[in-house]
């Protein structure tokens, strides 16, 4: 069975879909076992895939036995292997941490968003495991479709931000397609391997310029790069916790992925970084995206929205790492997918707990919650920390690759831009600490009276933290933000390196 | 604001023209697209898998993998459409209608009363659109059996000539949604509940990827058909065969189930009672 894992990880969550879909109709209970079992057959069928292409052999799957160009097959290689196990434990740990956030919020819908849960969860596994560019689309189609339903529900101005997300996603996706439709037109074929053996004797065509820039253009959109962002922190914000974290921490991020395997894979690096001259311009439209996604991080008064305008600028970290060209920023931005995804998971989640308990995420109701959910706000402060880049979270160490790889390259403006955005998450967290903390006692100036009152007030609080089933997988995630941190040498030695080709020094 | 828009969208299509300069000429034989993938699909569609119809073989064999997650692209929609959509509890409408059945009189019950009696003799209608049109209702009716027949043909002749599950499974589909119009949404729901269509959906996709996975279980890869020949007993290529027309009625199921649920919730705003 083991030569078939490539083919099980997709497909037992695609075939659960439907099992959950017709149990949702017969008896709900059954919907989250389902689930749960489905996406960890995912997460144990990922984790086997990167022990045994560890060191750096690569998996080749025949879908339907149809050899590549002409059948779709799939490839696991030392690129995408940490990508899968990141989605995949992303998916498993967050449906064990919202179950009881879903129960609440969607009591007659519990089967169809499930259905749609494991559907999206197999839409970006499949992304990330294909070797296919246009099984790629139909497979980024899924996971858009599922997304624009699940960030749909929520508070009343969802359905509008949602909308908003599918007009810009839909043309996000339409590009990639027409820039995968120019390679069909010039090569002949649509298979990674094959159009990477077949593209360099064509480079000089504009068919092939064009279609690199439509495919770059539409993911580009399609991860929110800034400006490209504006369906993003809407659409985040207004969404129900369960469905944004699941969402948040992983799309930007395959997105991302996508990325690095267009530009590193079916084209060459010295294609994308060299011949074509636009690396320059884009470590630069990286840069702005770092310095304003912090700014309008530090303009929020939600946790929700201020934790999306931060995935903005996190995009322009790894976007920035990648066309530095050079092996240190691409193993910053290697690496960041995968601490992105852990620490904006373990963010989502306390967030989703502060949400579920005092029903608001605004910065005025978080006085004293440091004492009400102390476990929910440590995971929170360690989340921020590894965000700021506090060593010895994971997010102290890709941000150091970034930014070795900034200084090898001579790129100062882009070290420039990741000190400060580190300032400024300084500034964000540590604000967020302070009301949770201080804040009864600020009250001073406005009158002694009140102090005393709120300072006795603050006294009382009572440890209120969220139900044990949502704070349990809370802290775990937040113990692996410093576990991945300790574990960064082994991850760069044994897998990394292999996924960078020989190519870049 | 629009000016600028507007430059941007031509400016973008004088460069995607200047793009496509470099093309291969217009039906060129020797363009890269004809010459690379192409002809293997040509040559051994009949060798390999007894179907004479390339697009059927590609779509469904070659590619069959891409056409199931097509598939699944129709039914994650149905399902998207219910989670948004649908309102599960029901509003008590301010007042009902209903129609004596032999003499076309039409009641107004108010909230909170009651319908005359459970006979048979009374049948609700919508509060909107009344007027009751025996030759509409009977012509439609006389036409579903055909649009039916028609659908199921187009099914099953996806081999030899232009069709398959996803045409026919939209055709299907037609033929209950004519009923919801020329009768009501009541009278389609009757027909094919909304439990129906929901599980059908599900059971049209699963039996595509099913199918897959029974390959996978059979010992070859995923969506290998010729492993279903230890099953069917028919050879290698007629178990492809026979394995691309399992596929393509699941899909028609899958279709038509989808496109009928996302009627049901789109024309009654997902309350599933009265609609167009």
């Amino acid at each position: 069975m083991n030569q078939h894992l490539p083919a099980i990880i997709v497909t037992v969550p695609l075939l659960s879909a439907f099992v959950i879909t017709a149990a949702g109709w017969l008896n709900k209970k059954l919907c989250f076992p389902i689930a749960i079992a489905a996406l960890g057959v995912s997460l144990y069928c990922s984790i086997s895939l990167l022990i045994s292409v560890a060191s750096g052999k690569i998996i080749i799957y025949n879908l339907g036995g149809w050899a590549p160009p002409w059948g779709i097959s799939y490839t696991v290689d030392p690129l995408n292997c940490l990508v899968l196990v990141a989605v995949a434990s992303v998916a498993f740990i967050n449906i064990i941490a919202t179950k009881k956030n879903v129960e609440e919020e969607y009591p007659d819908k519990i089967g169809a968003f499930y259905t749609l849960y494991v559907l999206f969860a197999t839409g970006l596994i499949g992304i990330v495991i294909t070797g296919d560019a246009f099984n790629l689309y139909v497979l980024l189609e899924i996971a858009a479709l599922t997304g624009y339903a699940l960030l749909g529900m929520g508070s009343r101005r969802a359905p509008l931000a949602s909308l908003n997300y599918i007009f810009l996603g839909t043309i996000g996706a339409c590009f990639y397609l027409l820039g995968v439709g120019y390679l069909y037109i010039a090569t002949g074929s649509l298979n990674m391997k094959d159009l990477s053996a077949i593209l360099p004797a064509i480079y000089h065509s504009k068919t092939i310029l064009f279609a690199f820039i439509i495919c770059l253009t539409g993911l580009f959109i399609k991860m929110a790069l800034f400006p490209m962002h504006a369906w993003l922190p809407n659409a985040y914000t207004y969404a129900s916790s369960p469905a944004t974290s699941l969402i948040a921490p992983l799309t930007t991020k395959v997105m991302v992925y996508a990325m690095l395997r267009i530009t590193l894979d079916v084209f060459t690096p010295q294609y994308s970084f060299g011949t074509i001259g636009i690396s320059h311009s884009i470590v630069w439209i990286a840069i702005i995206a770092i310095i304003m996604g912090s700014l309008m991080a530090l303009a929020q008064r939600g946790l929700k929205k201020m934790l999306s305008y931060i995935i903005v600028a996190e995009v322009g970290y790894m976007v920035g790492g990648l066309w530095l060209g050079n092996r240190a920023g691409i193993t910053g931005s290697i690496l960041h997918i995968i601490n992105d995804a852990a620490m904006t998971l373990c963010l989502f989640l306390a967030v989703g707990n502060i949400i579920y308990k005092t029903k608001t995420d605004s910065f005025d109701d978080l006085k004293g919650l440091l004492k009400k959910m102390p476990l929910t706000m440590g995971a929170f402060i360690l989340g921020g920390l590894s965000i700021i880049g506090v060593p010895p979270t994971c997010g102290f160490f890709s941000k150091w690759y970034l930014i070795s790889g900034g200084l090898a390259a001579g790129h100062y403006a882009f070290v420039a831009a990741l000190l400060f955005s580190s300032l400024v998450n300084v500034v964000l967290f540590f604000r967020i600490i302070e009301i949770g903390f201080f804040e009864p006692f600020k009250e001073h100036v406005s009158g002694h009276h009140e102090c005393i009152t709120d300072q006795i007030a603050g006294n009382r609080i009572m440890i209120e933290e969220a139900p044990a089933g949502m704070v349990i997988p809370l802290v775990i995630v937040a113990g692996f933000l410093i576990f991945l941190g300790l574990m960064t040498g082994n991850i760069v030695t044994s897998i990394i390196q292999f996924a960078i080709p020989a190519g870049i020094s | 604001m629009k000016i600028i828009g507007l430059i941007a969208v031509f400016l973008c299509g004088c460069l995607l023209v200047y793009g496509a300069s470099d093309f291969p000429g217009w039906g060129d034989p020797s363009s890269p697209a004809s010459t690379h993938v192409s002809p293997y699909y040509i040559e051994t569609t009949m060798e390999f898998t007894h179907v004479p119809n390339i697009v059927t073989s590609v779509l469904a064999d070659y590619r069959g993998y891409d056409t199931m997650y097509e598939t699944t692209v129709i039914f994650g929609a149905g399902i998207a459409c219910f989670l948004l959509l649908r309102v599960v509890k029901k509003k008590d409408p301010v007042s009902r209608l209903y129609r004596h059945k032999a003499t076309g009189i039409t009641l107004r019950i108010k909230k909170g009363g009651k319908i005359p009696d459970k006979s048979n003799a009374f049948e609700r209608i919508d509060s909107e659109w009344v007027p009751y049109d025996l030759i509409i209702q009977i012509s439609c009716r006389l036409l579903v059996p055909l649009i039916q027949i028609f659908a199921l043909y187009v099914i099953a002749h996806g081999h030899y000539s232009p069709g398959g599950g996803f045409q026919g499974g939209v055709i299907l589909a037609a033929s209950i949604i004519l009923i919801a119009i020329s009768y009501d949404l009541r009278s389609a729901l009757k027909i094919m509940s909304e439990r129906a269509s929901a599980f059908l959906s599900a059971i049209g996709v699963f039996i595509y990827a099913g199918t897959g996975a029974l390959c996978l279980l059979l010992g070859a890869n995923f969506l290998d058909y010729a492993a279903l020949d230890s099953l069917l007993g028919s050879g290698m290529v007629m178990a492809r065969s026979h394995g691309i027309l399992i596929v393509e009625i699941g899909v028609g199921i899958a279709v038509m189930a989808v496109m009928i649920c996302l009627y049901y919730n789109l024309s009654s705003e997902g309350k599933q009672d009265e609609g167009l």
